[in-house]
C-alpha cells in the first residue's frame, strides 16, 4: 500500500520540519528547569522525521539525515557514558554532576550543569531509534 | 604441596596442546608431576615419619569455611606415593599401549587431572576441599571410562559409574555438612582430634559411609566397577585398581579409629559390607571368562578385605590394612598391565580362547606369577606379609566370624588367582569348535618393563620387610594415634596365623582343581548381580518421569505458558493481600468528573482494542488508550510524563501502521468458545487482582516517599528546577544509562532483523 | 486514593492479559502495549495524591511525587523501544512465513508424545 502524497503536505513538510527540530532543541535545553529534556526533545525530533517520511518516504528521510542510525545511537550512548565517566578524572564519582557557568559573547552568562551533555546523549539515542525504524520498517516501497 | 597440585593442573592444560606434535609421547610429559610428587614425598619423609604431619593452608572461600587446607602425614604419604609411583609405571606403560596414536590429548589431560585430584583427596584436611577433589575424581573417571565415546557400551558404563559414585558423593557431602556443623569445624584433623557425637554426627557419618562405599565399590554399590572395565587397560590399572577405588578405603581408614566407637552402627555396617563385598567379589571372579572382568571382581573382593581391615578401627588391623593397600597396588597394577599385553598380543581376553601363552612370552608369565603370588599370599611376596599381619591381628582382636570369612575370602582369592594364571598362560586341551587365538605377536620389551619393575619391588619388599615396614608402621601410627604396633615379619614361626594361611591355600587349591564342579555350581546358583537391575529400573523410571513431566510442563503452547504465569501472579499473592492488606484511610471515587470520564474512556478503549477483529481498529483504539492515559497524567500533575506519552503514542502509532500495512486486514478467527472463556477468566482475574492490589498498595505506605527529599535537593544539588528531569539526568542517571542502552540494543535489533532480508539472505520477498 | 484510577489500571491489565493469551503475534504486541500503559498508571498511582507539577518555583503548594514520574517516564520510553522491536519481529515473521500466528513448538510436542507413549 502506497501512502498517497499531497501537495500541501509536500510543501509544508520542509519548513515545519525545521521548526520542529528547533523546537525539539529548545525542549532539550530547557529540560532541566521546565517540562522537556532529552527524551521529550528526541521524541519531538523523531516526530519531525516521521513527518518528513510521510511527505517523502524513506528516501526523503535519507536525504535529510545522512547519518546512519547506528552511528547516531553509538554517538549518543558514548556521549552519555563519557559524561558519566568524566567525573572520575577529577576524583568524583560516576555520573556526579557539576555546575557550569559560561560567559558567552552574545547570550551573556549561561548557567548549566554537566547533566546537559548527558541529556544530549539521550536525545541522540532516541532520534537514532526513530531513524532506525524509518530506515528499516519504513523502507519497503 | 599446593605447588604439586598446581603442577598437575598445569601439565593437564599443557598436555592436550602438545599432544598432536608429540603423539603418544605426550604421556612422558605427564610423568613430570608424578616424579615431582615422588621427590617431594621423599624429601618430606623425615618430617612425617613416626606419626607427625606437615600442614599448609591457603584461603579460598572464607565465607563458606572452604580453604585449601592441606596436611601430609605418613598415611597420606603412603597413598600419595602409590598414586604417583603407580602413576609413573602406568603412564610409561600407556605410552607403549597407545603407541602410534595421536589423539591422546584428551586422555593425557584428563588422567593428569585425575592424578592431581587423587593427590588432593589424600592431602586435603578440609572436608569440603576433600569433597571437591573427590568429585573431580568421579568426573574424570567418567570421562576416562567413556574415552572411546563412539562405543555405546562405554558410554553406558561411564554413566553408570558417574551416577553411582556421583550420587554417593552427594550423599557424602550431606554427611560432611552435618558432621562439620556438629563439630563446628570442617577441618578433618580438628574433627578427629575432638570428635563430635550425638544424633547429627551419627546421621552424618552414616551418609559419609554411603559415599565411601560407592567409591570403593562395596556391596551393594559394586556393580559399576566391572562395568568400568570398558575403559582402556591403563585406566583400569590406574583408576580402578590402584588409586580411585581406594579413596573410600582411605576415608574409612581415617575415620574408623575415632568413629568406630562414637557411632554405634559403625562396626556392624562396615564389617558386614566389607565381608559381603569380599565374598561376592571372590565368588564372581571364579565365574568370569574375561580376564579383565575376573580381575575387576578380584579388585572388588580385595577392596572388601581392605574395608574389613581398616574399618574396624583397631591399630593392628589398620596396620595390616595399610600393608595390604600397598601390596594390592603393586600386584593388581601388574596384573592389569599383563591383561593389556595379552589383549594386544592375542586380540582376545577370553580365557577359553587363550592357549600356551606361557611358553611364548615367558617374561610376562614370570611377572604374573610374582603378582599372583603376592595376591594370594605366598611367602617371599609382599602380599604374604600383609596376609600374615592380617591373620595375626584378626586372631588377636577380631571377631571369629569375620576371621572365618577372611579365610574363605582368601581361599576364593587363591582359586581365582590360579584360574587367572591357568586361563591366560596354560596349555589347555582345546576343543575343536573353539577358535583358539594362535597368532600371537611378541610384546615389545618397553611395554613389559613397568610390570617387571613393580614385580621386583613386590619381591624386594616381601623379602626385606624392614624396607616397607617403616612406611606402613608410620602410616598406621598416623591413622591410629598409637605407637603400639606390630612389625612386618617374614617368618613368625609356626603360629595360628600361618595355619590359617595354609588352610586358605589348601581350600583354594581344592577349589581350583575341582573347577569343573565349581563352574556347574556357579551356573546353578547365579547370585543377584548387585544393584544392576534396580539401577536400570531407576534409570528408566527417571527417564519416563522426565519425559512425562516435560510433556506436561513444556507443552509448547505459548498461550498456556503465559496463562500459567498470569494465574500464578494472581493466585499466590492474593491470600497475602486478603490477610495482611489494609485499605487506605482516604478513599475517593474521583478527583473530578472529568477524571472519571477519561478513566472510562481508557477502559472502554482498552476493551475495544481487545475485542477488535480488524487490525487497524485495534491499533487506533490502542492509540486512544495512550492519549487518554496522557490526559490522566496531566491531571495527576505530571507534565513531562504526559508530553512523553503523547509523543511516544504518536510515533508508536506510525510504526504500527508501517508494519500492519503488510498484514491482512483481519485477525484470524480460530479460537473455540472454551478457549475464549478461559482467556476471559484469566484476564478477569488479573484485572480484579491488579485493581485490589493498586488500592491496597496505596494504603500500605509506611514511609514518606523518597521523592520529597529529591524535590528539596533538586535545585541546590542538581542545579535544575524540573525535578523529574534532574532525577533522570542526575540523581538516577545510572538508570537512564541502562535505559538508553536498552533503546540502542532494540534499535540495532530492528536494523539486524530487517536488513538481513534486504541482503537477500534467507528471507523471501514480501507477498504482492 | 482514587478509585477510578485503580479501576482504569485494572481494566488495562485485564485487556492486556486477554490479548497476551492470544496466538496472533500482533495481538500479543497490542497486549504488551496495554500492559505497559497499565503499569505506568499504576506507578503514578502508587506515588500518592495528585498535585502541582514537580517544578521548583518557590511556591509552597504541594507538588506531586516526582520519583514515580521519573520511573514511569523511563518505562514509557522503554516500552516504546520494546514495541518497535516486537513489531520488527512480527514483520520479519510475516515476511518469512506469511503468518502472524505463534505456533506450538514442534519439538516440545514431540517430547509430550514421548511421555504419553511410554506410559
Amino acid at each position: 500500500m502506497k501512502l498517497s502524497r499531497s501537495l500541501i503536505l509536500d510543501m509544508s513538510a520542509g519548513p515545519v520540519f525545521h521548526v520542529a527540530l528547533l523546537f525539539s532543541a529548545f525542549l532539550l535545553f530547557r529540560g532541566h528547569n521546565a517540562p522537556g529534556g532529552g527524551f521529550i526533545g528526541g521524541l519531538v525530533a523523531g516526530a519531525a522525521l516521521v513527518l518528513r517520511y510521510v511527505a517523502g518516504g524513506a528516501d526523503e528521510v535519507h536525504r535529510t539525515v545522512r547519518v546512519a542510525p547506528e552511528l547516531m545511537l553509538g554517538l549518543g550512548l558514548a556521549l552519555a557514558v563519557l559524561t558519566g565517566v568524566a567525573p572520575w578524572l577529577v576524583g568524583d564519582q560516576f555520573l556526579e554532576s557539576a555546575k557550569l557557568s559560561v560567559d558567552l559573547p552574545l547570550l551573556g552568562t549561561v548557567k548549566t550543569t554537566t547533566a546537559l551533555p548527558f541529556d544530549i546523549g539521550v536525545y541522540f539515542v532516541v532520534v537514532g531509534l526513530v531513524l532506525a525504524v524509518l530506515r528499516t520498517i519504513g523502507g519497503e516501497e | 604441596m599446593i605447588g604439586l597440585l598446581l603442577l598437575y593442573g598445569g601439565v593437564a592444560l599443557l598436555g592436550p596442546a602438545l599432544s598432536r606434535r608429540l603423539g603418544a609421547r605426550v604421556l612422558f610429559l605427564c610423568l613430570v608431576p608424578h616424579i615431582a610428587t615422588l621427590a617431594y614425598l621423599v624429601s618430606a619423609w623425615p618430617r612425617v615419619a613416626g606419626g607427625r604431619s606437615i600442614a599448609e593452608s591457603h584461603e579460598w572461600v572464607p565465607a563458606l569455611s572452604l580453604g585449601v587446607d592441606l596436611r601430609l602425614d605418613a598415611f597420606g604419604l603412603l597413598m600419595a606415593g602409590i598414586i604417583s609411583g603407580i602413576g609413573v609405571a602406568v603412564f610409561f606403560y600407556a605410552r607403549w599401549y597407545f603407541a602410534g596414536r595421536s589423539d591422546l590429548g584428551l586422555f593425557a589431560g584428563v588422567i593428569t587431572v585425575f592424578a592431581g585430584s587423587m593427590v588432593g583427596v589424600v592431602m586435603a584436611d578440609n572436608l569440603l576441599l576433600l569433597y571437591v577433589f573427590w568429585e573431580l575424581t568421579s568426573v574424570t573417571s567418567y570421562l576416562l571410562i567413556g574415552i572411546d565415546h563412539q562405543k555405546g557400551a562405554a558410554r553406558a558404563a561411564a554413566l553408570k559409574a558417574l551416577l553411582i559414585t556421583g550420587m554417593g558423593g552427594l550423599v557424602m557431602l550431606g554427611g560432611f555438612v552435618l558432621v562439620g556443623r556438629a563439630a563446628g569445624t570442617f577441618s578433618l584433623s580438628g574433627i578427629l582430634a575432638t570428635p563430635p557425637s550425638g544424633a547429627t554426627t551419627t546421621v552424618g557419618i552414616g551418609l559419609v559411609l554411603v559415599g565411601a562405599f560407592t567409591k570403593s565399590a562395596q556391596v551393594p554399590f559394586h556393580s559399576w566397577l566391572p562395568g568400568a572395565m570398558a575403559a582402556p587397560t591403563p585406566v583400569s590399572a590406574y583408576l580402578h585398581s590402584a588409586t580411585m577405588v581406594k579413596a573410600g578405603v582411605y576415608l574409612i581408614a581415617r575415620l574408623a579409629p575415632v568413629f568406630a566407637t562414637v557411632v554405634w552402627f559403625w562396626r556392624p555396617v562396615v564389617l558386614a559390607a566389607g565381608v559381603a563385598t569380599m565374598l561376592v567379589g571372590g565368588y564372581r571372579a571364579l565365574r568370569e571368562t574375561d580376564l579383565k572382568l575376573l580381575l575387576a571382581y578380584g579388585t572388588v573382593s580385595q577392596l572388601g578385605l581392605m574395608v574389613v581391615l581398616v574399618g574396624a578401627g583397631y591399630p593392628d588391623l589398620t596396620f595390616a590394612g595399610a600393608a595390604l593397600i600397598l601390596a594390592h597396588s603393586l600386584f593388581k597394577a601388574v596384573l592389569f598391565m599383563v591383561v593389556g599385553i595379552v589383549d594386544h598380543a592375542a586380540h582376545t581376553r577370553d580365557l577359553r580362547r587363550l592357549h600356551g601363552l606361557g611358553r611364548r612370552m615367558p617374561l610376562v608369565f614370570a611377572v604374573s606369577v610374582v603378582a599372583v603370588a603376592s595376591m594370594v599370599g605366598l611367602p617371599a611376596a609382599l602380599g604374604f606379609l600383609a596376609k600374615e599381619a592380617a591373620y595375626e591381628a584378626l586372631l588377636h582382636s577380631g571377631n571369629p566370624v569375620v576371621t572365618a570369612a577372611v579365610v574363605v575370602g582368601s581361599a576364593l582369592t587363591f582359586a581365582y588367582g590360579a584360574r587367572f594364571l591357568w586361563g591366560a598362560f596354560a596349555d589347555k586341551p582345546v576343543r575343536k569348535e573353539d577358535d583358539v587365538a594362535l597368532e600371537v605377536a611378541a610384546p615389545s620389551p618397553a611395554i613389559v618393563l613397568p610390570s617387571v619393575v613393580l614385580s621386583i619391588l613386590t619381591l624386594v619388599l616381601g623379602v626385606a620387610p624392614a624396607l616397607g615396614g617403616k612406611l606402613v608402621t608410620s602410616a598406621a601410627t598416623a591413622v591410629g594415634r598409637t605407637t603400639e604396633l606390630p612389625k612386618l615379619v617374614l617368618w613368625h614361626g609356626f603360629t595360628p596365623a600361618l595355619g590359617l594361611s595354609g588352610l586358605a591355600i589348601a581350600v583354594g587349591v581344592a577349589l581350583f582343581l575341582r573347577r569343573g564342579s565349581v563352574d556347574r555350581l556357579q551356573s546353578r546358583l547365579a547370585l543377584p548381580a548387585g544393584l544392576t537391575t534396580p539401577y536400570e529400573h531407576a534409570l528408566s523410571l527417571l527417564n519416563r518421569v522426565a519425559d512425562r513431566s516435560t510433556g506436561v510442563m513444556q507443552n509448547g503452547s505459548l498461550p498456556i505458558y503465559v496463562g500459567v504465569i498470569l494465574l500464578t501472579v494472581v493466585l499466590l499473592p492474593t491470600w497475602r493481600l486478603a490477610t495482611d492488606g489494609r485499605l487506605p484511610s482516604r478513599i475517593e471515587f474521583a478527583d473530578s468528573p472529568v477524571q472519571a470520564l477519561v478513566a472510562l474512556v481508557v477502559v472502554a478503549a482498552a476493551i475495544g482494542c481487545a475485542r477488535a477483529r480488524r487490525r487497524f481498529v485495534a491499533v487506533l483504539l490502542l492509540g486512544a488508550v495512550g492519549f487518554a492515559v496522557a490526559v490522566l497524567f496531566i491531571m495527576q500533575g505530571a507534565p513531562d510524563l504526559a508530553l512523553t506519552q503523547l509523543l511516544v503514542e504518536t510515533l508508536a502509532l506510525v510504526i504500527f501502521v508501517l508494519v500492519l500495512r503488510h498484514l491482512p486486514e483481519q485477525f484470524p478467527r480460530r479460537s473455540s468458545r472454551l478457549a475464549t472463556g478461559l482467556r476471559l477468566g484469566v484476564a478477569g482475574g488479573v484485572g480484579v487482582f491488579v485493581t485490589a492490589f493498586a488500592i491496597i498498595a496505596a494504603g500500605s505506605r509506611t514511609h514518606p516517599s523518597a521523592g520529597d527529599g529529591l524535590v528539596e535537593r533538586a535545585l541546590p544539588d542538581g542545579g535544575g528546577r524540573n525535578v523529574v528531569n534532574v532525577i533522570l539526568t542526575d540523581f538516577r542517571a545510572f538508570d537512564t544509562v541502562g535505559e538508553i542502552t536498552v533503546l540502542t540494543v532494540a534499535a540495532l535489533g530492528i536494523i539486524g532483523l530487517l536488513l538481513a532480508r534486504a541482503d537477500g539472505g534467507e528471507g523471501e520477498e514480501p507477498g504482492k | 486514593m482514587i478509585v477510578v484510577l485503580a479501576l482504569a489500571v485494572g481494566g488495562l491489565y485485564a485487556a492486556g492479559a486477554f490479548l497476551l493469551l492470544q496466538r496472533s503475534l500482533t495481538r500479543i504486541i497490542l497486549g504488551i502495549a496495554l500492559l505497559g500503559h497499565g503499569a505506568n498508571l499504576l506507578l503514578l498511582l502508587a506515588g500518592g495524591a495528585s498535585g502541582r507539577a514537580p517544578i521548583v518555583d518557590g511556591s509552597d503548594q504541594a507538588v506531586s511525587d516526582p520519583l514515580p514520574q521519573a520511573l514511569a517516564l523511563t518505562a514509557i520510553v522503554i516500552t516504546f523501544g520494546l514495541t518497535a522491536f516486537l513489531l520488527a519481529l512480527a514483520y520479519r515473521s510475516w515476511l518469512l512465513r506469511h503468518d502472524d500466528e505463534v505456533e506450538d513448538d514442534v519439538e516440545d510436542r514431540r517430547i509430550a508424545r514421548l511421555g504419553r507413549g511410554k506410559s
